[in-house]
């Protein structure tokens, strides 16, 4: 949608003196009629400058580890030409009046990208009007005047004037209609490691974790819930439970029926208690009979058996291109066939899954950490019966999320038992709970097969089945490297577990299938598979053509496609150029050493190569990850020290889940619990990183999450090439690698 | 119930709870430092590590009733202004992410660093294995514990 600068940004006199710009968006003006006039102020995304020259930005994107928090506002200081050490941020909170009107969410891999332009145009607009006030009071042209470190600075004279001197007259102008952005060769704080802002924080002890509130009259809560999904409460004793010091009331939890079938609560019993381990404690000690239902036959196997059973009823191909099946039937075609499986995976964060909530009657407030604040709105709102507009979400940064704070079920359950008791509680989920009752990564099936002719790859099939719909996360469509006939099919079948997004969604399951069958296909074909990439991309993307219809007054959905394909080639393409340049995968190469390639693009913004090392050896595993290095396209890396710490962190992640991870389900119940056996990498287990971002001046892309999804598959690449095993599956065991 | 009489960060505290109540438990929810966190409950992860009598425990694990007499010391006390030499070293390679685990980290790194001055990889290894971090910041803590290492030579 287009508008001219004096509708996108507002501009006010900070109370106590001092510009204020404010982000208004299209459609909002409407909103803040219909609502009260101050709504503006309420909105993300403002920069105020008040009369000492501090800078305070208003952060509504969640801080969960990524770094937006600091990220977007150096965006912002950049463009500025503020002093950095006069950044402040503030946490705007949420409102319900950013529904539908901003982007409210934070997820994706998408905040930096997303708010590059929007920061730097707030930033640009604010210098400008600073010079424009320091042009006014010295009477000289604003082509005389720069702007540096808080000053607006004379050309050719030592006088200068801070932000701070500057605000209250700046405030007075007009927005201008036009700005000027940076050229990348003159940053001065993008591009540069800056310290993270909750650093100080955080090695105190300080930090606004959800875990940590505090409120007067607060009470604590644990909920004893049906470990079957979607099982009923027949009966519970508490006599026990309420002989415990501390404990002051039990009561029954109905299944709550939220705004998203997707978000139902289990029912359960609640303990309400004087502290968190009154009421863990009050739990232990409850007898409760389930009615466990239909779910209790749920188990790995029968998410198998179900899989075998969708994988002889796919229908019409999602994507199709050439005829897949009449060249399979030409003479001389050979076809190779290989499937791929991820289990369920946890997401396990560090700081358990809580929330805070105090219903008075008329209002609820939460505080939580949350990437989806209108979710938790949404929800809780249906929920405990209270409309939209009284529910007051406080976003409190998490110790980690993932995907798994995209949910709103704590809130949902904290606002309803606070409800219950007409006080304000404190829900926290004992790591158990964390664990048995997440939003688990799907699992997945992934079938390949290639047509193979006078030694060419001519034809590719892939088959997906997993526990989640069409639509929620999918991948695989934008397949990047070329090949004349393909068809694509996709199957669901119910998972009957609460499925959920976590880093790289099914990118990390797809990858998985995608870049190790790429592998067995060169290795068929006797190609390096780093070169054998190098062809399948160099060609040109022809006709795109999915059986999917296009959306009324949209762009027709295979055009789309095909530009979003070419752009993605393009940074593969980019990626693969500085492998080459730097000659990576050969020095990766030596005796005694397994080498393996994978790479993917995330949502096709950015792109990740990893070179894996792997040597055989005498561990408890029976191999050993030597080195992984890393190559990225993400255009421009805001800040490098973050950067690198999502690749490195997104390699443990995956790492993780590849020798420890899978979630087994017996009777409906997950049984796996706490650390000890949902393992996590520890600190002796972490390879050697060398990460590599191709230069660029394009703007950024994501960085949270793209390392995930090659990893795995360079690893069982790796593995196959030191130990001639293809390994298809997650985790790896060591009976795997030695069978 | 029953009172116990601790020696936290210097300081004597008077609690009163029930003699198998978690040390962690006391910590965050009777004293409200909320410093130490809690991760597991099962000492497998070591984010509610604390000192007492200068070594590192699993606060989770730890009943109420064997502290009095001990010297407990959480993140809160590690310093006074937040300088301790691994604190700084923290900031300096600016280690967190999330930074819910950190607190743990810098816990068994201080004892660890108090322990041997100068550790090998191994040692930090053996030392740092109990503590998880799920942003995966390993590296940068095993730089963090050198850099505490050298300062503290020179």
């Amino acid at each position: 949608m287009k508008t001219s600068r004096r509708d996108f940004l507002k501009v006010s006199t900070l109370a106590g003196g001092g510009l204020m710009l404010t982000m208004t968006i299209p459609g909002m003006a409407k909103l803040v009629q219909n609502g009260s006039e101050n709504g503006l102020n309420e909105l993300n995304h403002f920069l105020s400058i008040d009369l000492e020259g501090n800078v305070i930005f208003q952060l509504t994107a969640h801080e969960m580890g990524q770094g937006s928090g600091t990220g977007l506002p150096m965006i912002l200081a950049e463009e500025l030409g503020a002093d950095w050490s006069k950044v402040k941020i503030e946490r705007a909170g949420y409102d319900k009046k950013f529904i539908g009107v901003i982007r409210e969410t934070t997820g994706g891999s998408g905040t930096i990208q997303d708010h590059w332009d929007l920061m730097r145009r707030m930033g640009a607009t604010a210098r400008e009007m600073l010079k424009s006030a320091a042009a006014d009071q010295w009477q000289k042209a604003k082509d005389q005047l720069t702007v540096d470190n808080g000053f607006v600075l004379e050309t050719g004279t030592d006088r200068k004037l801070s932000f701070g001197e500057l605000a209250a007259a700046a405030s007075k102008l007009e927005v201008p209609e036009e700005v000027e952005f940076k050229k990348p060769v003159d940053f001065k704080i993008v591009g540069k490691p800056v310290r993270n802002l909750i650093t100080d924080q955080v090695v105190v002890g300080d930090g606004n974790y959800g875990i940590n509130m505090d409120l007067p009259d607060m009470v604590y809560a644990s909920i004893e819930k049906c470990p079957v999904y979607k099982g009923k409460l027949q009966s519970f004793d508490d006599s026990e439970a309420l002989k415990v010091n501390g404990v002051t009331q039990v009561f029954a939890m109905p299944a709550l029926e939220p705004a998203e079938d997707m978000n139902h609560i289990q029912e359960g019993v609640v303990v309400i208690a004087t502290s968190t381990w009154a009421a863990f404690k009050g739990r232990k000690a409850l007898k409760v009979t389930w009615d466990l239902g239909e779910n209790v036959t749920n188990s790995n196997q029968k998410i198998e058996e179900q899989f075998a059973k969708a994988g002889e009823q796919f229908e019409n191909p999602v994507y199709s291109q050439g005829n897949y099946n009449k060249m399979k039937k030409e003479e001389g075609v050979s076809e190779i066939e290989a499937t791929y499986i991820n289990p369920h995976q946890a997401h396990a964060l560090m700081e358990p899954m809580n929330a805070t909530a105090h219903y008075n009657g008329d209002t609820c407030q939460l505080w939580v950490g949350t990437q989806n604040a209108s979710s938790v709105v949404l929800n809780v709102a249906k929920a405990v019966d209270i409309p939209d507009d009284k529910i007051k979400v406080h976003t409190q940064n998490s110790g980690g999320s993932f995907g798994r704070r995209y949910y709103p079920d704590t809130s949902i359950e904290a606002a309803y038992i606070s409800k219950q008791i007409q006080k304000p509680v404190k829900l926290t989920w004992s790591r158990e709970d964390g664990i048995q009752h997440d939003y688990f990564h799907p699992y997945q099936e992934s079938r390949f097969s290639a047509l193979l002719k006078d030694n060419h790859f001519v034809g590719m099939e892939v088959k997906l089945i997993k526990t989640v719909p069409y639509g929620s996360g999918d991948h695989l469509w934008e397949q990047p490297y070329y090949v004349e006939h393909l068809d694509t099919y996709l199957k669901a079948v119910d998972g009957l577990v609460h499925q959920g997004a976590w880093r790289s969604v099914q990118v990390h399951s797809s990858s998985m299938g995608k870049e190790c069958f790429i592998d067995e296909v060169a290795v068929e074909l006797g190609k390096d598979p780093v070169a054998f990439r190098q062809e399948l991309l160099a060609k040109e993307i022809e006709t795109v053509k999915f059986n999917r219809p296009t959306r009324p007054g949209q762009q027709p959905f295979d055009e789309i496609v095909k530009e979003f394909r070419t752009t993605l080639r393009k940074n593969y393409r980019s990626v693969l150029s500085y492998i080459g340049e730097h000659q990576l995968w050969e020095k990766a190469k030596s005796p005694g050493i397994g080498r393996g390639f994978a790479m993917e693009d995330f949502f096709a913004n950015t792109v990740c190569a990893h070179i894996v090392e792997v040597e055989k050896d005498d561990s408890d595993w029976g191999i050993h990850i030597k080195k992984i290095t890393s190559v990225l396209d993400c255009g421009i890396v805001v800040n490098p020290h973050f950067g690198r710490g999502q690749v490195e962190g997104s390699i443990v992640w995956a790492l993780s889940a590849l020798k420890y991870g899978g979630i087994d389900i017996k009777k409906g119940v997950v049984q796996q619990s706490n650390f000890h056996n949902n393992k996590l990498l520890r600190i002796d287990e972490v390879p050697e990183i060398e990460v590599h971002f191709v230069p660029s001046e394009e703007p950024p892309t994501g960085l949270g999450e793209p390392a995930t999804p090659p990893l795995a598959p360079a690893v069982l690449n790796a593995i196959f090439d030191a130990t001639g095993k293809r390994i298809r599956k997650l985790p790896v065991k060591r009976e795997d690698i030695l069978a | 119930m029953a009172t116990y009489q601790l020696n936290i960060n210097g300081k004597h505290m008077s609690v009163e709870a029930d003699a198998d109540t978690p040390l962690l438990w006391v910590i965050r929810d009777h004293l409200k430092l909320y410093g130490t966190k809690y991760g597991c409950g099962i000492a497998q992860c070591g984010a509610c590590t604390v000192h007492i009598d200068g070594t590192p425990v699993r606060s989770c694990v730890v009943p109420i009733e064997r502290m009095p007499n001990r010297n407990i010391i959480t993140i809160e006390g590690l310093s006074e202004i937040g300088d301790h030499p691994v604190q700084e070293a923290w900031k300096e390679i600016d280690v967190p992410q999330c930074g819910y685990c950190q607190t743990g980290q810098i816990m068994s790194a201080a004892a660890l660093l108090d322990r041997i001055p100068q550790p090998t990889d191994e040692e930090i290894h053996r030392a740092m294995k109990g503590n998880v971090c799920r942003c995966g910041t390993y590296p940068r803590i095993m730089n963090a514990i050198k850099s505490a290492a050298k300062t503290q030579e020179s």
